[in-house]
């Protein structure tokens, strides 16, 4: 059975969808959270959900020093789950610098100086495991992401290097890779394009879209020690969407 | 910008739209061949345009190009 008993975990995104689950799971499971967001009320209803002694740290990880003051506030991790990010749909055509920089900031550049600071302030304890969240569009593309599958997709990479450079205090560090998850982002989706479109997507999908308590559970395995010999992979997670040959 | 103006620059981001198929009173998803990139592109377009960025609540309020003029001309405002 997966425990995550005496161990202190720092979740980004924490205030809504993919970064909630996994928090309120990660407590379920025994572990001290740590959650940080943007937005206070909402992460205050994530911590309303959590019954261990946690911690709410609210933070732009965006302001460098925020980020810098979270570091300084939270205490040493066997955990770091990073969902903080932001999805903008964008035509090529339409890039701007402006574009890139936003979608790189929020998706990228945060998470690889959160990655940085907690390391270089020794805030991983060994045995860690860090996880990134990442997206099955990475590899597989859809219309209007470029500027999101390239922020993912160096994110991954980061990973890699993150995963071998820390292996020697046996600190872990894995992606996981979804396909559409019913969070605010998918409401949002559905808005813009219509209710109808996004029925005969699902319909590509042999096990439906994903609900955020699919990702949190692989969280908490990654997170846990039944995944010690595990790290610098991605897991993917797309209900089988990209077996399917039908279109 | 006029809504001939309006009409005439999205009409021009959408590459496989005949000149003159937009107008003021058309229900933009009843256009032939729409697709969620249609949708896409409205969003993009005024983001750039009008440096408005419209949710997808947003969208879903409006039905006609004019629709979308106004709620371009209200957000400006607002």
């Amino acid at each position: 059975m997966i425990t995550l008993n005496n161990k202190t975990v720092l979740v980004t995104g924490a205030s809504s969808g993919i970064g909630r689950a996994c928090a309120v799971l990660c407590d379920q499971l025994g572990a001290q959270v740590i959650i940080t967001g943007r937005n206070e009320a909402e992460l205050k209803t994530t911590a309303s959900q959590l019954k261990n002694k946690h911690q709410i740290i609210v933070a732009d990880l965006t302001n460098e020093n925020q980020l810098s003051e979270l570091v300084k506030n939270c205490n040493n991790l066997d955990g770091l789950i990073n969902c903080a990010g932001i999805v903008k749909p964008l035509p090529v055509k339409f890039i701007k610098s402006k574009h890139i920089s936003e979608m790189f900031e929020a998706n990228f550049n945060s998470t690889v100086l959160l990655c940085s600071e907690l390391s270089s302030a020794k805030k991983f304890n060994n045995h860690a495991s860090v996880i990134f969240l990442s997206s099955i569009s990475s590899l597989h593309p859809y219309i209007g992401g470029a500027l999101y599958s390239a922020s993912k997709a160096a994110l991954e990479a980061f990973c890699r290097s993150f995963a071998i450079e820390h292996a020697s205090k046996k600190i872990r560090a894995n992606v996981i890779a979804p396909s559409l998850v019913k969070t605010k982002i998918f409401d949002e989706t559905e808005l813009a394009t219509s209710e109808e479109e996004m029925k005969n997507y699902e319909a590509q999908y042999p096990l439906g879209f994903g609900e955020p308590i699919d990702i949190a559970n692989c969280a908490a395995f990654l997170l846990s020690d039944a995944s010690k010999w595990i790290t610098g992979t991605t897991i993917k997670m797309d209900g089988g969407l990209l077996l399917s040959s039908k279109k | 910008m006029s809504i001939n103006e309006f009409i005439q620059k999205l009409e021009a981001e959408f590459e496989d739209m005949p000149q003159g198929t937009l107008k003021a009173e058309t229900d933009y998803r009843s256009i032939k061949g729409w697709s969620s990139m249609h949708a896409l592109i409205i969003i993009a377009f005024i983001d750039i345009n009008f440096n408005i960025t419209l949710s997808g609540a947003d969208l879903k309020s409006t039905q006609t190009v004019q629709d979308l003029y106004n709620l371009v001309q209200q957000k400006k405002s607002a």
